[in-house]
């Protein structure tokens, strides 16, 4: 389901974000390795978040009875 | 005027006419919702009911089958509201209804039920806290139970949408109240249990006690008891209490609540954790190139060469001083040194082997040859002088003894040699 497909793209992007960020953390990396993985978490980090300010909710239906009585 | 006086003196038998009877009570009054007054309940141990409905003047036969859900425990003198078709029982010559559904009348008596099922179900423990399972803690799916044409529906998908649009919203129309609405509230809950879902919400908008009835029936209880994911229980408003509320592992005041409980981690709350992130890493690699740029400032506005020069300063200063004490030594030195020099460069000049040219003597060639003391010359050979001032071919005439003589024989210089007068 694509639903399903982005839910799992944006957390492997969570997940590779958080990576990221620990290693620029740690701080070991040369400069250019540095901007390099800036350069990818910001792009990450920029995904997730415009993926997350345009959600929107799906509902997926279970059929049930069709002969429903309406409550007031 | 009635079709059952026979026209002939003809008797029927007593099954035909109560054939008769059947059809004309079944099909002329067929389906029936009565209030009256329980009296002389029993259930078999069929599990069929039989008991009489009565009010003061009158009283009627009623049964109601064992697949007939029966959302309280009736007892004698409560008032009850019945649904069912009218028949007749040949075997006894009975009329009676059979009921499909029945529920208490009175708000007493539906108090009374509700306290009666309440107490049986507390007594099996279906109630303890430790039978509760604890709501996931970031849900991803949830699956809902209730009026597709509900306001609570609304709720709950709005707060869900503008909370967290990302959850995987399973909605299952359920009736939620009337005839088997009761029923078909535990099958949803089993369906969205099948489902496989994160959590589950049953629920409605506020109602009635009535409304709310089928909240308090037993077939919802041990439907929410038996399934393996978490149920919140969100029926009516904040007052309104039913037994699900009980059973479920969490009960919330409206389904508005129950939509915050599935939604713990809201898109605000991430976006937030991105943008703590973002500026994480931008402060990072910020710091990292403020620090290189500091040290590359530190060469472009000479700080770091003047250390360097300054060092070098230094340097040359104790050279120079070191320099300063030595010297007079050094240059006494040196001056002897230049002295000799001089002298030997004087004597190397003196020894020149072109040096008495100087001095007038000549060097006499012959073919590019020097002639040296013991070459001979001959009369007509051609010799080449060469002067200090200039340089002349000559012819040799004649050939004689030597007129001037060098001091010693062996004296080793071509100057008083070979030379011609």
């Amino acid at each position: 389901m694509a639903t399903k497909a982005k839910t799992q793209s944006l957390e492997d992007k969570l997940k590779r974000l958080e990576e990221v960020a620990s290693l620029l953390d740690r701080g070991e990396a040369s400069i250019d390795e540095q901007l390099s993985m800036y350069e990818e978490g910001m792009r990450l980090a920029q995904e997730c978040r415009t993926y997350l300010e345009e959600a929107e909710l799906k509902v997926r239906r279970l059929s049930g009875e069709t002969d429903e009585v309406d409550e007031d | 005027m009635s079709i059952f006086v026979p026209m002939q003196d003809q008797a029927v038998s007593v099954s035909e006419l109560t054939y008769v009877i059947k059809g004309l009570l079944e099909e002329g009054i067929g389906d029936v919702l009565v209030t009256g007054e329980i009296s002389n309940f029993k259930q078999h141990s069929s599990g069929h009911r039989y008991f009489t409905l009565k009010d003061a003047d009158a009283q009627i036969g009623a049964v109601m089958w064992r697949t007939r859900s029966l959302p309280f425990l009736p007892v004698d003198g409560m008032r009850v509201i019945v649904r069912g078709r009218l028949s007749v029982y040949p075997p006894q010559g009975k009329y009676q209804i059979d009921v499909s559904a029945m529920r208490p009348e009175g708000v007493g008596d539906l108090h009374r039920a509700f306290e009666q099922l309440r107490e049986a179900l507390r007594a099996r423990g279906l109630f303890d806290a430790d039978r509760k399972a604890q709501l996931p803690r970031r849900p991803r799916s949830v699956g809902i139970a209730t009026s597709q044409t509900g306001a609570a529906l609304q709720d709950m998908l709005s707060t869900i949408n503008r909370r967290y649009p990302l959850l995987d919203v399973v909605f299952r129309p359920t009736l939620v109240q009337g005839d088997g609405a009761a029923e078909d509230i535990a099958r949803a809950i089993a369906e969205l249990d099948a489902a496989k879902l994160d959590v589950i919400i049953i629920g409605r908008g506020g109602g009635s006690l009535e409304d709310l009835w089928s909240f308090n029936t037993e077939v919802v209880a041990m439907a929410i008891v038996n399934a393996r994911t978490p149920i919140i229980s969100a029926v009516g408003h904040e007052t309104d209490v039913t037994i699900s509320d009980f059973v479920a592992d969490a009960r919330a005041e409206t389904p508005t609540a129950a939509a915050v409980l599935v939604t713990p981690i809201t898109i605000d709350d991430l976006i937030e954790a991105l943008d703590d992130r973002m500026l994480g890493m931008t402060t990072v690699v910020r710091t990292r190139i403020d620090d290189m740029l500091e040290t590359a400032a530190s060469f472009v506005d000479g700080r770091a060469a003047r250390r360097v020069t300054e060092r070098i300063h230094l340097r040359q200063q104790r050279i120079d001083d070191l320099v300063t004490r030595t010297s007079r030594g050094i240059r006494h030195q040196t001056h002897l040194l230049q002295q000799r020099i001089e002298h030997t460069v004087q004597y190397l000049t003196s020894l020149h082997p072109l040096a008495p040219l100087r001095r007038g003597y000549a060097v006499i060639e012959r073919n590019g040859a020097v002639l040296g003391p013991n070459d001979c010359v001959h009369a007509g050979d051609t010799l080449v002088v060469q002067r200090y001032t200039e340089s002349s071919t000559v012819r040799v005439s004649a050939v004689g003894q030597p007129t001037i003589l060098p001091p010693h024989n062996d004296y080793d210089g071509n100057e008083s040699k070979d030379t011609i007068a």
